[in-house]
């Protein structure tokens, strides 16, 4: 099997080849790489169901491409299929098994075995889902309860498929917990980690902790809706409001399990690419760890609507803004690390601007959405629905997609198209842009979600929203193409570390060798030791 | 942009677009602010000609962290604050609110007043009287969000919930569901209508609608219950397939069913289709319709039949009740040879105007044409009148901008239906009934 090419340096691409080395590889490299093509196919999938709902309501009335019904179920698979295969996955599973050994000085995760088997279990689950596409379902990705129990059997299924993928979430977030107490290398403590590594760790306590419980309620869901007992469904004498405090419980942690990953990402690429250590190393680490912690007490924010008491509300509220100061902390810090520095507007760089301008507005909107009076009025309008796509894609597929233009070298050895990156950035930066900031507009004048038909006065800003939807459309495709064409055919090679980063993964050759590195690494120094030491810096 | 909200029409509604404005000075402020400084150390630091220049080693500020933590603590607290203030003014009812009780159910409203009026789609209240209206489902979630009242809350088929708003003006405004139902959530409607206190006793006490349904022919009852009971959410009248299959040229039509087999749609089979909608579905359209078994009387059935049959294909949506469509029409009439009293005989009796003005003094729906002609009175909003051409043809054209004190805005608009020469000839005819 060992068959490195004359001339070509050893790495974990070249060491053993053919399909079976893929599908039986315990290489969190090659793992990582699995999960990133998997990921992105759903990515596509649910990105042209998109279109095809921003087609269907770019003018008033309907345009015949779509039923109410299709409508209906075409924003369900795109959430759901968006929301359990690509983003809660998303970042941990790509670039965090790619990077996390590599970057704390490891061969490899602590389970490479339940590594794999994770990935396993995703499969089994996509599976799952994608059979489910054959009973479409019609409940949105929340499923809530009664219309879910009275509606179509595909939503079984469906469930069942979130229920197994939420078993490779934990098992994965687990065994990146015990990676990181156990494999750092010697000389790397905690206060050397990278801020990524400590995002990776912040999102897998989120993982482990917080998916048991929405195993929990869609597998009640499973048993009310197959064996007729009465749990959520009020006819049977079910609570329909504790359906969606189970099911919040989760899915308000689970934003941060795809955000804080994307935050990390950020913090990584902006020393680098402005040449100075990361502004307030400290503050970023706790805000990461500070915001895993509050994220697990503001669930009912969705819901002050539904019929939960003044009490609660109110006291859901002011937990809510307990979110927004340590994301502030994290901005704040992200651009004082650009203060005085060498700044190189490299692709990844770009998007890491970007990041800021779109997480401004995604943090910002979310203010408006945890002031009780306002959400009240804004609650299940399309203001809402531009805020999430703030977080999720602004968030964190742009987090995503800045730290695979980052680390591409990295992975492959070889370096994309400046060219075309800059192309795709602007079309996603700017379609992504047009395609939401309208939304908020269509929210602030009353236009609900979900709605398969709207009141004509609303046309002029969907019109707008869905031409910027197929810009961001073609963005992607951009970069999709631009990244997958290279890593296939390039034949070009990049230098081991074109960016010149200090941090460790950078440190050994790019591809890595199988082992990560030759020998194991000893670390004396933090990750940020960019720039001339200044008197004025405090220790 | 920043200030485009919905017109405000509750007394807390100024309250809340207070607060929604002061989140997006901030926000705007620290998006620039922010955005900006990034913006400008790119510009001003940005590696020139592919060379690093030196940089220093500033790994923190501890008086920065301190200032960035507390000032958005500060501004959060104020923000948390005031929503809440806001949100216990949206919570709390005066105890002298006017209670209506409210049903939602896939796909519509019902709402019900406390002298057992009910009506669909559709709720009057007075200006200036906080009113409180009382949520339950039949089925699914809901939820009752009127825009310009800034309310909102779901309708749960488990408990009661409800909104509270005091309107403080008149006018029409749009209710919306905003928590996803079904196949027909988007048609899931509603209107609010803010009327002046006197108009809303009036109407509030106004059987007219029912005492002008019960004189009406079975087809007409149909087509009222084809309102009332949300069909029209999911059915066409005019041939367009919508969530169901259109009722125009259903009557008597060979459907294809979902199974492959052919049915004849009869009277048999528009109940069952009514009554057990799932049985047997039409191919191409899902299980979506609610069943409406126990929420539909036998007779009632028979009017929504009655109304099918008379649905051509292609019919276009009749805006107009058209009471007793006009025998007459059959008939051969030569306009031309008659006078113009004799012509507008012909035009009332076409389009049915006694169905609801009788000729003899009495009420039925609208005032009676008996001496109508030169008649003095008050408006609903107390001015005076003068039943003279100008007011007919108006009341003819625009019912609704002048309402007999005592009667209900029911009538249709003729505008388009009769022109200028025609509502000239109707007066001729007019000034005849004595």
């Amino acid at each position: 099997m060992s068959t490195a090419v004359a001339g070509e340096k050893k790495n974990y691409l070249n060491e053993h080849t053919g399909i079976w080395s893929w599908l039986y590889t315990l290489d969190h490299k090659r793992i990582g790489i699995m999960y990133t093509v998997s990921l992105f196919f759903f990515f596509i999938v649910a990105g042209c169901l998109a279109l095809v709902m921003r087609y269907e309501l770019a003018r008033s009335g309907p345009s015949g491409l779509l039923t109410p019904e299709q409508y209906n179920q075409a924003f369900t698979l795109h959430g759901a299929i968006m929301v359990f295969l690509f983003i809660v996955p998303g970042i941990p599973a790509t670039l965090g098994n790619f990077l996390l050994p590599l970057m704390i000085g490891a061969k490899d995760v602590v389970f490479p075995r339940l590594n794999l088997f994770s990935y396993y279990i995703y499969l089994i689950g996509a599976i799952m889902a994608l059979v489910a596409l054959l009973s479409p379902i019609d409940t949105g990705w929340t499923f809530y309860a009664p219309y879910s129990i009275q509606t179509s059997q595909g939503v079984v299924l469906m469930t069942a498929a979130a229920f197994v993928l939420g078993f490779s979430s934990i098992l994965t977030g687990l065994n990146f917990i015990v990676t990181i107490h156990k494999l750092r290398a010697p000389g790397m403590t905690w206060m050397r980690l990278p801020v990524f590594v400590w995002a990776i760790y912040a999102t897998a306590a989120i993982q482990v902790l917080a998916t048991p419980v929405v195993g929990i309620n869609l597998l009640l869901l499973i048993i009310e809706k197959t064996f007729g007992i009465g749990i959520f469904d009020p006819k049977l004498g079910g609570d329909p409001v504790l359906f969606q405090h189970l099911f919040w419980f989760y899915s308000h942690p689970v934003v941060y399990i795809m955000i804080l990953p994307a935050f990390g990402i950020i913090g990584e690429i902006i020393p680098v690419f402005s040449r100075k250590p990361l502004f307030g190393y400290k503050a970023v680490v706790i805000s990461s760890m500070a915001i895993a912690l509050v994220g697990f007490f503001v669930w009912a924010h969705h819901m002050f609507t539904s019929g939960i008491s003044d009490f609660s509300a109110m006291i859901f509220s002011v937990i809510t803004f307990g979110v927004a100061i340590p994301t502030a902390v994290k901005v704040f810090n992200w651009v004082s690390t650009m203060y005085k520095g060498s700044i190189r507007l490299d692709t990844p760089m770009l998007y890491a601007i970007a990041f800021v301008f779109i997480f401004m507005v995604a943090g910002t909107t979310g203010i408006y959405l945890a002031a009780l009076g306002v959400d009240i009025f804004y609650h299940d309008t399309y203001f809402v629905v531009a805020h999430f796509h703030y977080t999720m894609q602004g968030g964190a597929v742009i987090g995503l997609i800045a730290g695979l233009h980052f680390w591409f070298p990295k992975i492959t050895g070889k370096m994309y198209n400046e060219t075309f990156a800059r192309i795709a950035f602007v079309l996603v930066f700017v379609g992504f842009n047009l395609t939401f900031l309208p939304q908020f507009v269509l929210g602030m004048n009353g236009m609900p979600r979900r709605y398969f038909d709207y009141p004509p006065e609303f046309e002029p800003w969907h019109f707008a929203s869905t031409i910027g939807a197929f810009m961001n459309g073609l963005g992607y495709t951009t970069a999709i193409l631009n990244l997958g064409l290279v890593a296939l055919f390039g034949k070009k090679k990049a230098p081991a570390n074109p960016y010149e980063s200090l941090s460790l993964e950078w440190q050994t050759q790019s591809p890595p060798i199988h082992d990560n590195f030759e020998k194991t690494p000893i670390i004396t120094d933090w990750t940020y030791g960019y720039g001339q030491p200044v008197k004025t810096a405090h220790h | 942009m920043f200030r485009y909200l919905p017109e405000q029409a509750s007394t807390f509604a100024n309250d809340v677009d207070w607060l929604h404005h002061w989140i997006t000075d901030l926000s705007v402020f620290f998006t620039v602010a922010i955005f900006g400084a990034a913006i400008l150390f790119s510009i001003i630091w940005r590696r020139r000609n592919n060379q690093d220049h030196e940089t220093p080693r500033i790994l923190g500020s501890h008086s920065l962290e301190v200032i960035w933590t507390v000032v958005p603590t500060i501004i959060c607290i104020f923000i948390a604050i005031e929503g809440i203030r806001i949100h216990k003014d949206i919570r709390t009812p005066p105890e002298k609110s006017l209670n209506i009780n409210v049903t939602a159910q896939q796909f519509g409203w019902e709402f019900e007043y406390s002298n057992g009026k009910k009506t669909n789609n559709q709720t009057t209240i007075p200006v200036g009287q906080p009113v409180k209206y009382i949520l339950r489902s039949k089925d699914v979630l809901h939820s009752f969000y009127v825009p310009a009242m800034r309310v909102k809350s779901d309708a749960l088929a488990s408990m009661y919930t409800y909104v509270w708003f005091n309107p403080i003006k008149t006018g029409e405004y749009q209710g919306f569901c905003t928590e996803y139902c079904g196949a027909g959530h988007s048609t899931m409607l509603f209107k609010v209508n803010v009327v002046s206190p006197a108009e809303y006793d009036r109407w509030l006490n106004d059987n007219s609608a029912e005492v002008m349904l019960a004189k009406m022919p079975p087809e007409d009852k149909g087509r009222a219950l084809y309102n009332s009971k949300n069909c029209v959410s999911c059915h066409s009248m005019d041939g367009s397939a919508k969530v169901g299959p259109s009722f125009a040229g259903l009557w008597n039509r060979k459907e294809k069913l979902s199974d492959g087999s052919e049915i004849l749609v009869d009277e048999n089979y528009i109940e069952e289709s009514i009554l057990y909608p799932a049985k047997k579905l039409v191919a191409g359209y899902g299980p979506v319709m609610p069943a409406y078994e126990g929420q539909i009387t036998t007779e009632e059935i028979s009017h929504l039949i009655a109304f099918i049959k008379t649905l051509e294909k292609g019919t276009a949506p009749i805006a107009a009740p058209a009471v007793a469509a006009a025998p007459a029409a059959a008939a051969p009439v030569d306009l031309t040879k008659m006078t113009a009293a004799e012509r507008g005989k012909y035009h009332v009796e076409l389009k049915a105007c006694n169905a609801c003005h009788s000729m003899d003094g009495s009420k039925i729906v609208g005032p009676s044409f008996k001496g109508i002609y030169g008649r003095n009175g008050k408006l609903s909003d107390g001015t005076a009148y003068v039943a003279n051409d100008a007011y007919i043809k108006n009341s003819i054209w625009e019912p609704m901008s002048q309402i007999v004190e005592g009667y209900a805005p029911a009538m249709p608009s003729y505008k388009g239906q009769l022109s200028e020469s025609d509502v000239a000839d109707i007066i001729e005819y007019m000034k005849t009934i004595k």
